[in-house]
């Protein structure tokens, strides 16, 4: 059974955010984007100010483009292409911000360098009046504070039932949102957080205009990404270590002698072998060291000291 | 007949089963087929119930209710002669099952009537059981005397929860939150059919009663000899003629108020128990689903036509009507929600003769359908109404759709409240 993904209520900053993603399951599996804050997102609405559309497409036939949506927490890019003609046409339409809400899927762009950059793929646009731009506000507010109350609760109490949280009238899906968030962000300033979402309940209560065009907002929230789980090696054995140093010895010996610095490969097996050091052994060794950064081979077949 | 029907402690018995002046079905059968035996029925009774069937090789002995019959005849492959067949329900009050009757009677087998049969065969088809009646099969009548005495106490309570279609032979409490008589063509006899509401702590479901029982909005009942049937997709308990309905103190039942005007669940829990027959939910449409806009059905049977055919008529002239397929989000999981016409034009605010006259200026349905989810996306609706799940989530067929505006200020007060009670 292949459930319509609800519509999470998020603001600019928690999609900001998130970096971590994970892939579902079934035949065709949705791609999710974890937020830090409980948020297992396929699918978003946000409020907030929308800012004119401008063109990415790289021609005509392919049409793409952007807009910038502002809350008072910060701003995420929307785009619409030829595949969501109608989200299209709405992001063309306005020529200044005006309030508007967007429901879309979360889009994860990870660069060159490895940074994450999330955007809405759009599905929905509609400009609203600013009343109903708060009133979403309101709503997004709190359920992202009924998030953040989960992961908190989770986090004192990890052997929480679906259960319990079921009795509160969260879903069970939040739950294992919020334990996924907790193992891939271990280290978030959800304080930091909270206070500015109280800008956005300033929002709310109308004391704050509509967010203007992009913000520079300050990165207040600082995540640091847990380090990826990887098997430590067990540390090398005493017959190892007497190997790799037997190994070492012929390599340094044959650079010394040798006229451009660098051991020949075939050369250091040889004598290794020689000292008896069998080959499929010599191999292990010459990975190992170069593994842990002590030899290098520049060249094919020439070998030094790192 | 009006004066047939006499309460006694509590229990109704419908007026159909006391007196007639007609000739009773019984009667009827007794002309239509021949007198099995004059003994009297022996004292210990050797029938099965259609409860404790299994697929033997031993024929049974069995006394059953007919609940539905149709007739048709089948073409021997052998010489192309033709052979009536009957086939349809029985139930004695323990199970339903299915029945095959090979060259019955011509006449006088119908709804109601109480049979004897000996020598039926038992077998199994798709893991249920069923009898046929062959030519070594005796057949007769029998008085709804000599059904099975199914004792009430000996029945097993159950709860709305745990009802499936096909359940019978139970007992259940129920608070009676609405029901209203409604008149229906069943093949060519008008009848009438109260259709209600019912419910106990775990739930509600339809009531659909075919005999009139004098049920009240309000009323706790226990019910015994009902069954369950699923209807349009959904389930519903029908009593009959052999229900039994008595009133009750029902202190542990939930009240009519309670369950017409509960507050909104999570769409979340909606989707996990699979719809419901009262369910109420509150979300802001997040799109909308095709068919939305207008569309054209069938003047005889009201299904959508395409392409000027319906899938049951042929070829005909569809009737303009207008609709949205509303996908409304709470945050926690999303369902549609079939907005009829009325309902339609309020949310949009355009009705449909209006909606045609912008057809007829600019011939794209699509802009029809795109102008609505302009005026609809965003708005939070409260809708209250009976919910179906199928693969692609759950269905709501609403019977109140309502905007609903929140107040500002009360949200600010309490958003600030909570982000404050946190630092």
């Amino acid at each position: 059974m292949s459930l319509r993904e609800p519509a999470w209520r998020v603001t600019a900053r928690e999609l900001e955010s998130s970096f971590e993603e994970e892939k579902g399951e079934g035949e065709r599996p949705a791609t999710y984007l974890l937020s830090p804050f409980g948020a297992r997102m396929n699918r978003v609405l946000l409020a907030g100010s929308l800012s004119p559309a401008e063109s990415i497409g790289r021609d005509e036939t392919q049409a793409f483009w952007r807009a910038r949506l502002s809350d008072p927490t910060g701003a995420v890019a929307v785009t619409a292409g030829s595949f969501q003609p109608r989200a299209m046409a709405q992001l063309r339409a306005a020529s200044a911000p005006r309030p508007a809400v967007v429901v879309g899927k979360a889009h994860l762009f990870r660069g060159r360098d490895g940074v994450g950059y999330v955007s809405v793929r759009a599905e929905a646009v509609r400009s609203v009046a600013e009343s109903e731009e708060r009133a979403c506000v309101a709503d997004i507010v709190r359920q992202t504070l009924d998030r953040l109350d989960l992961l908190e609760r989770v986090e004192k109490e990890p052997g929480i039932t679906e259960a319990v949280v079921r009795e509160q009238g969260l879903p069970p899906s939040w739950l294992r949102a919020a334990q996924e968030s907790l193992r891939r962000y271990p280290n978030v300033d959800r304080r930091a957080f909270r206070q500015e979402l109280g800008s956005a309940v300033r929002r709310v209560a109308g004391e704050s205009g509509p967010s203007r065009g992009t913000l520079p907002t300050p990165a207040t929230v600082t995540v640091t990404r847990a380090p990826p789980p990887r098997p430590t090696p067990p540390p090398p054995s005493a017959a190892e270590r007497a190997e790799e140093s037997l190994f070492l010895d012929q390599l340094d010996e044959i650079a010394d002698v040798s006229t451009d610095g660098y051991a020949d490969l075939k050369e250091v097996l040889a004598r290794a072998s020689a000292q008896g050091l069998v080959a499929d052994r010599a191999e292990a060794v010459l990975n190992r060291l170069e593994e842990e950064g002590v030899i290098e081979e520049p060249i094919v077949g020439k070998l030094r000291r790192a | 007949m009006t004066g047939a029907r006499a309460p006694t402690n509590g229990i109704h018995r419908p007026a159909s089963m006391t007196g007639r002046a007609l000739l009773s079905p019984n009667e009827v059968l007794a002309r239509a087929l021949p007198p099995m035996s004059a003994e009297p029925s022996t004292p210990t009774p050797v029938e099965t119930r259609l409860r404790d069937l299994r697929p033997t090789s031993s024929p049974v002995e069995l006394v059953a209710r007919v609940v539905t019959s149709d007739r048709r005849e089948v073409t021997r492959r052998s010489d192309g002669s033709r052979r009536p067949v009957l086939s349809g329900l029985l139930s004695d009050g323990t199970a339903t099952v299915r029945f095959t009757w090979w060259d019955p009677p011509r006449e006088g087998i119908e709804r109601g009537i109480v049979l004897r049969a000996v020598g039926a065969e038992v077998r199994e088809f798709r893991g249920r059981a069923e009898v046929t009646f062959g030519w070594k099969t005796r057949v007769g009548p029998a008085s709804p005397a000599e059904l099975p005495p199914v004792d009430a106490a000996e029945v097993p309570f159950r709860t709305v929860r745990d009802l499936r279609p096909g359940d019978e032979g139970f007992r259940i409490e129920l608070r009676v939150a609405r029901i209203t008589p409604k008149s229906v063509t069943v093949g060519t006899e008008r009848r009438v059919v109260h259709e209600g509401l019912v419910a106990d702590r775990t739930g509600s479901i339809a009531l659909s009663s075919w005999s009139d029982f004098g049920l009240r909005a309000g009323e706790a009942v226990r019910i015994a000899g009902g069954y369950v049937r699923a209807f349009r997709g959904r389930p519903q308990i029908v009593l009959d003629e052999s229900s039994i309905v008595v009133r009750i103190e029902g202190a542990d039942l939930p009240e009519p108020a309670q369950l017409l005007a509960s507050p909104p669940r999570s769409i979340a829990e909606v989707e996990d128990e699979g719809g419901g027959e009262a369910v109420a939910v509150e979300g802001l449409v997040v799109g909308l689903l095709p068919p939305s806009g207008i569309v054209f059905r069938c003047p005889t049977c009201q299904r959508t036509v395409r392409s000027g055919i319906c899938r049951v008529h042929g070829q005909v002239e569809g009737r303009a009507d207008l609709r949205a397929r509303i996908v409304l989000d709470d945050g926690t999981g999303a369902l549609t929600i079939n907005a009829n016409r009325a309902d339609t034009e309020r949310l949009w605010g355009v009705t449909l003769e209006e909606a045609e006259a912008r057809l007829r200026s600019q011939p794209d349905p699509t802009l029809i359908e795109e102008q609505m989810l302009e005026s609809l996306l965003g708005r939070r609706l409260r809708v209250r109404g009976a919910g179906t799940r199928d693969d692609f989530g759950v269905t709501l067929t609403p019977e109140s759709i309502e905007r609903v505006d929140i107040d500002l200020d009360a949200a600010a007060e309490e958003l600030t409240l909570r982000l404050g009670g946190s630092r």
